[in-house]
Formats: structure tokens, C-alpha cells, sequence
């Protein structure tokens, strides 16, 4: 069944005059999908969907609000405390932390919302068959896999931060009322904020992972919500001295000691808890890039 | 110009694509023809890398689309209706495609107004219709201005108009030198678009050649006679090689004879003829006989109802 196609350049008359380099095997000069024209359409496939923009408003505003309420609480907790030698004494121990971390109270929340969106914006466009489209347009596929993440980590990264800060800056004046100080500038500030924030980014990046490999939205975030708020529970629950030991090396287990000021006992050391989370992030993603580039779309 | 070579795609146990060899010339119109599993929509992702064929290969101007430095501007695809996020707009989806090729707002809007998008671009892809959702997957072909168009079912869900509309297109852009390959299920559509047929049936190419060729067949043309005396008609007509069947009292359809042969016996013997209509074997037939055995394509032999010759 071989073709009888002879090598012949069929350029019509009307192709010859209007685009002379239309036949034959030239290939266009134009621009190609280079790594920052692909960042940039990834950018704009994020910010013309309402359902991004959706859940990053959601992120600020359950940022904020935890952040308000917790310091609301531990206002509460403090005046109360006052009257209690022992608890003030417990307080007196605790130092500035009770306070410190008030503007980081929503993470769990934003990790969970965020998270979510990086599985979405993968999966949707295996659910939706965007991903015929993208990957048409970028047949090497690795440059759109790794402008989304760029895209994801990113975003992730400056709206927690900003949430983080906006939500500081609500519970200074609410602190203050129950003569509570907050520095939003000192270092443990900053380093919470900032560990915090990479945090969530790196939770976003496992979560495009899972989108990538799974393909499907709904089993992409269970996937997501499994590792990172059954799996410690049932880690806690089962008995044996394995499963203490292995909660220690869960993705959400690493960011108590990453921001503690000094070490806690029975925890990992900082610089163990940012390999864990590293490898977390950087094991999901190869495999993601990995199996992305020999499946077919 | 497309050419596969040793093609073959398997998917577990199923082969969809058997090991085919094809070339899509540029400058004409080349159809991909094939019931529903045939392999068209695989092929047709093959070309575009979207999936990796399991053996042989399939180029485009000479290289595999992982190959090229600019693949929008040298091959436009519409594969499958929605290939679209349905929550964005036509517009940004447009937009964020061109924006990976520094394709300027300015063709978005070109291709926009050249498929009658403009009064629903700024509308979310999911409330579109089907011929919508086809009109903006050949908008987004035709984005990068490419040297090859692949469209798979183009005409599939589009009105009247848009039929014609894209028979126009893809004749114009054959016209411009361009490389087009189209798929399409409606044979009958097929036979007034495409120049060259590739038919293809449980992933093997069943016939390459010219469309004209594949409906004619061999000398297999019929005519349908209308005729207040078809008894009289029948005996004039009769002899070797000749075939008259009744279909209605006065309808005759005549086979192995042209009409100029049964207009000269009628006249000679005075029998008046209100019809005559030289009809071919449909696209469909053709097709039906072609996968019927896959060995004897040569010789066509065209059965079952004939439908009146195509459309041109």
C-alpha cells in the first residue's frame, strides 16, 4: 500500500504571486512558542478565567478573616489569661508567639484553596480538551507545563503573602485593643510570612502535579485534600512507632519547624524540614513533566 | 505536505492505525474518509504530536510538528468540535493561543471577523453551539496563517451556510498553495470538497486517489430514464452488456448504456423521454464497495440505490 506520490511542488498560479515561500517544504519565520511568549499565554489563560480570580479573592478574604478572628481569640485568650497567674505565666513562656502567628491563621485554608487551583488549572485542560489546543501550539509540551507552574507558583506566592500581610495589618489594631503588640516587621514576621507563603506556593505546585497526572478534577483535589488533611490524622490514629515517625515527613508537617524559633523536640530540624518539602514539590513536578511529555493528549 | 510512513498507533490490544502510508499534497484539497473508529481523528492527532504513533512516523513539510521552531504558523488544526476551555471567552482564547507565537491582537480580530465570530467573541465557548464552537476551532487554525490546515469533521454542526462557507475556504486556501486535509463523514460533502480522497477503513488505507476516480469507478455509470412507454423503451434497449431495471411504472434505470445512446434509440422509434439523468455511483457506495474487500479497490462495482451525480 505505498503512495505513488512523486516529489513535485503543485504551487498554483495564484500561490505563486501572493506567497511565494508557501510551497515546497520551507517552514514559516515567524516567531515561535519560546519559553516567555508561552509564559505570557499562560498568564493569560490564568487571569480570563472568573474561576481563578474567584478563588484567589477567596484566598485574601479567608486569609484576612482568620487572621482578624484569631486575633480577636487571642485577644480574648490573653485578657482572660491576665487573671490567671498560671496561664499568664504560660503566656509569659510563649513569649511574643501568641501573637506573632495570628496573621498566618487562615494557611490551612489558603493552602487547601490554592492548592485546589493548581490541580484546576491543569485538569481543566484535559476535562475541558484545552489541552489539544496547548499542546498543538507547543508540541515539546515541557515549555507550557512549566510556564503554567511558573504561573501557579507565583500567584500562589504573592496573593499569601499579600493576605498575609493585609491580614496582619487588620489584627494590629484589634491586637492592640487587649494590649497585645504584633511587629509586622520583625524577622519572625517576615520569616513566617515568607516560609508561609513559599509554603503554600510549593502546596500549588504538588497540586498542578496531581491535575497533570490524574487528569481529573475531582480526583486531583480528593488526591490533594488526602495528603494533606486525612493523611496526618490517620498517621495519628494508626498505632505503631512507624506511622510517629512518618507524620513527621508529611508536606504539611514541615512548616511548624521551618518557622519555629527554636527547635522542637521530636520535630525535624528546619533545614531536614526543607528537603522534605522540597523533594514534596520536586518529585510530583519531574513525574508530572515527566509522564506529560510520553502520554498522549 | 503531510507524509506518513509506516504509521501505526496501538492502543492496548487495538490497533487503530495499521502501519499506513499516506502523502498530502499541497495546493489541493486531500479528504480523509472513514466510518467512525477507522483511525481518522488518530492520524489526524498524530500529525499534530498530540499523540505518539507506536511505530513508523508522520511529518509535516519534512519534520515531525516536535520538530518545528514555529508549529502555529506551519499547521492549523481543528480536532474535534471543542478543543476550547468553556468558561473563557473566544476572544481570550484566541488571544492566549496567538500570545505563544507573538501573533499580534490584530490577526485575533482578522480571524475573528473571518469566521463571523465578532458578535459572540466575547462570550464564554460554553454557551456555544456546536457550529459556533466549529467556526471558532477553524478560527484558531487559521491563527497562525499556516502553510498546512487539518481539519477533522469541519462541517460537522454547521448551518447551511457555514457548509458552504467552509467549502469555500478550504478551496480557497488549496488555491493559495496551501496543504489541507480534511476529514468529514458526510461523503456527499466530501464529494464536492475534496480534489484527492484517502479512504481509510480499521486503520489501513483502503484507497488514495482522485475523487473523481473513486466515484466513477470503472465505467459504472447508470442513467435514469423517465418514460410514458418503458415497456416499448425496455425492448429497444435491450442487448449485451446492458442492464434495464424498473423502479417505478415509469421509471427506468439504465446501466451500460450513456444517455446520449438512449436518447438516439428513443428518437429512432419515437418514444417520448421526459427525464434523463446520468447518475453516479454516490461517495457513500463507492465507499461501501471500497470497504467491502479491501483488496479488489481497483474494480468498482457500485450496488444498492444510486443517488443523482454530485452536486458540482
Amino acid at each position: 500500500m505505498s503512495s505513488t506520490t512523486v516529489e513535485s511542488t503543485p504551487s498554483s498560479p495564484r500561490g505563486a504571486e501572493s506567497r511565494a515561500q508557501r510551497s515546497g517544504d520551507g517552514t514559516s519565520t515567524g516567531p515561535g512558542p519560546s519559553f516567555l511568549r508561552v509564559l505570557n499565554s499562560e498568564f493569560i489563560k490564568f487571569r480570563t478565567l472568573l474561576s481563578t480570580l474567584i478563588l484567589l479573592g477567596s484566598t485574601v478574604v479567608v486569609m484576612v478573616g482568620f487572621g482578624a478572628l484569631s486575633a480577636w481569640g487571642t485577644g480574648q485568650f490573653s485578657e482572660a489569661a491576665a487573671q490567671d497567674p498560671e496561664a499568664a505565666a504560660r503566656i509569659a513562656a510563649q513569649g511574643g508567639d501568641l501573637a506573632v502567628t495570628v496573621p498566618t491563621s487562615g494557611i490551612a485554608f489558603a493552602q487547601l484553596i490554592l492548592g485546589s487551583l493548581g490541580v484546576l488549572l491543569m485538569s481543566s485542560e484535559f476535562t475541558t480538551g484545552m489541552a489539544r489546543s496547548t499542546f498543538a501550539a507547543v508540541p515539546r509540551r515541557i515549555p507550557a507545563f512549566a510556564a503554567k507552574l511558573v504561573v501557579v507558583v507565583l500567584t500562589s506566592f504573592i496573593i499569601t503573602a499579600a493576605s498575609t500581610l493585609v491580614a496582619g495589618l487588620v489584627s494590629v489594631p484589634i491586637l492592640d485593643n487587649y494590649g497585645l503588640g504584633l511587629d509586622l516587621g520583625s524577622s519572625q514576621s517576615v520569616k513566617l510570612l515568607l516560609v508561609n507563603s513559599l509554603y503554600v506556593a510549593a502546596v500549588a505546585a504538588i497540586g498542578m502535579s496531581l491535575g497533570t497526572l490524574i487528569r481529573n478534577s475531582a480526583g486531583g483535589i480528593m488526591s490533594l485534600v488526602g495528603l494533606f488533611f486525612v493523611a496526618p490524622i490517620a498517621f495519628q490514629l494508626i498505632p505503631g512507632d512507624f506511622f510517629v515517625e512518618a507524620r513527621k515527613y508529611l508536606p504539611g508537617n514541615t512548616v511548624d519547624p521551618l518557622t519555629a524559633v527554636e527547635h522542637v523536640p521530636d520535630t525535624l530540624e528546619a533545614w531536614q524540614a526543607g528537603l522534605v518539602l522540597g523533594a514534596w514539590v520536586v518529585i510530583p513536578v519531574l513525574l508530572a513533566a515527566v509522564l506529560l511529555k510520553k502520554r498522549d493528549v | 505536505m503531510i507524509e506518513a510512513r509506516g504509521l501505526t498507533k496501538v492502543y492496548g490490544d487495538k490497533t487503530a492505525v495499521a502501519g499506513v502510508n499516506f502523502t498530502v499534497e499541497a495546493g489541493r484539497v486531500t479528504g480523509f474518509l472513514g466510518p467512525n473508529g477507522a483511525g481518522k481523528s488518530t492520524t489526524m492527532r498524530m500529525i499534530m504530536g498530540l499523540d505518539r504513533p507506536t511505530s513508523g512516523s508522520v511529518t509535516v513539510n519534512g519534520s515531525p510538528l516536535t520538530k518545528h521552531a514555529a508549529p502555529l504558523r506551519d499547521v492549523g488544526a481543528l480536532l474535534d468540535a471543542k478543543a476550547v476551555h468553556t468558561s473563557r471567552s473566544a476572544y481570550n482564547h484566541l488571544l492566549a493561543m496567538a500570545a505563544t507565537h507573538s501573533i499580534p491582537k490584530k490577526r485575533v480580530h482578522e480571524v475573528i471577523e473571518m469566521t463571523g465570530l465578532a458578535d459572540v467573541a466575547r462570550k464564554k465557548v460554553g454557551g456555544f453551539s456546536l457550529g459556533m464552537g466549529q467556526r471558532l476551532g477553524i478560527a484558531a487554525a487559521l491563527l497562525g496563517d499556516p502553510q498546512t490546515v487539518i481539519l477533522d469533521e469541519p462541517v460537522n454542526g454547521l448551518d447551511p451556510e457555514g457548509v458552504v462557507w467552509v467549502r469555500n475556504l478550504v478551496k480557497y486556501l488549496a488555491s493559495e498553495g496551501r496543504t489541507v486535509f480534511l476529514s468529514s463523514h458526510l461523503m456527499s460533502e466530501m464529494a464536492v470538497t475534496a480534489d484527492h480522497l484517502i479512504v481509510i477503513g480499521r486503520g489501513k488505507i483502503i484507497a488514495d486517489a482522485p475523487i473523481q476516480e473513486i466515484i466513477t469507478g470503472k465505467g459504472q455509470g447508470r442513467t435514469r430514464v423517465r418514460t410514458d412507454q418503458p415497456d416499448r423503451l425496455m425492448q429497444l434497449l435491450a442487448g449485451t452488456g446492458v442492464s434495464v431495471e424498473v423502479q417505478e411504472r415509469e421509471l427506468l434505470e439504465v446501466k451500460g448504456l450513456d444517455p446520449r445512446q438512449i436518447a438516439r434509440a428513443a428518437l429512432d422509434s419515437q418514444v417520448l423521454l421526459y427525464e434523463l439523468t446520468p447518475l453516479q455511483a454516490s461517495l457513500e457506495e463507492a465507499y461501501m464497495e471500497l470497504t467491502k474487500d479491501e483488496v479488489e479497490y481497483h474494480s468498482l462495482i457500485t450496488t444498492g440505490a444510486p443517488v443523482e451525480a454530485g452536486g458540482k
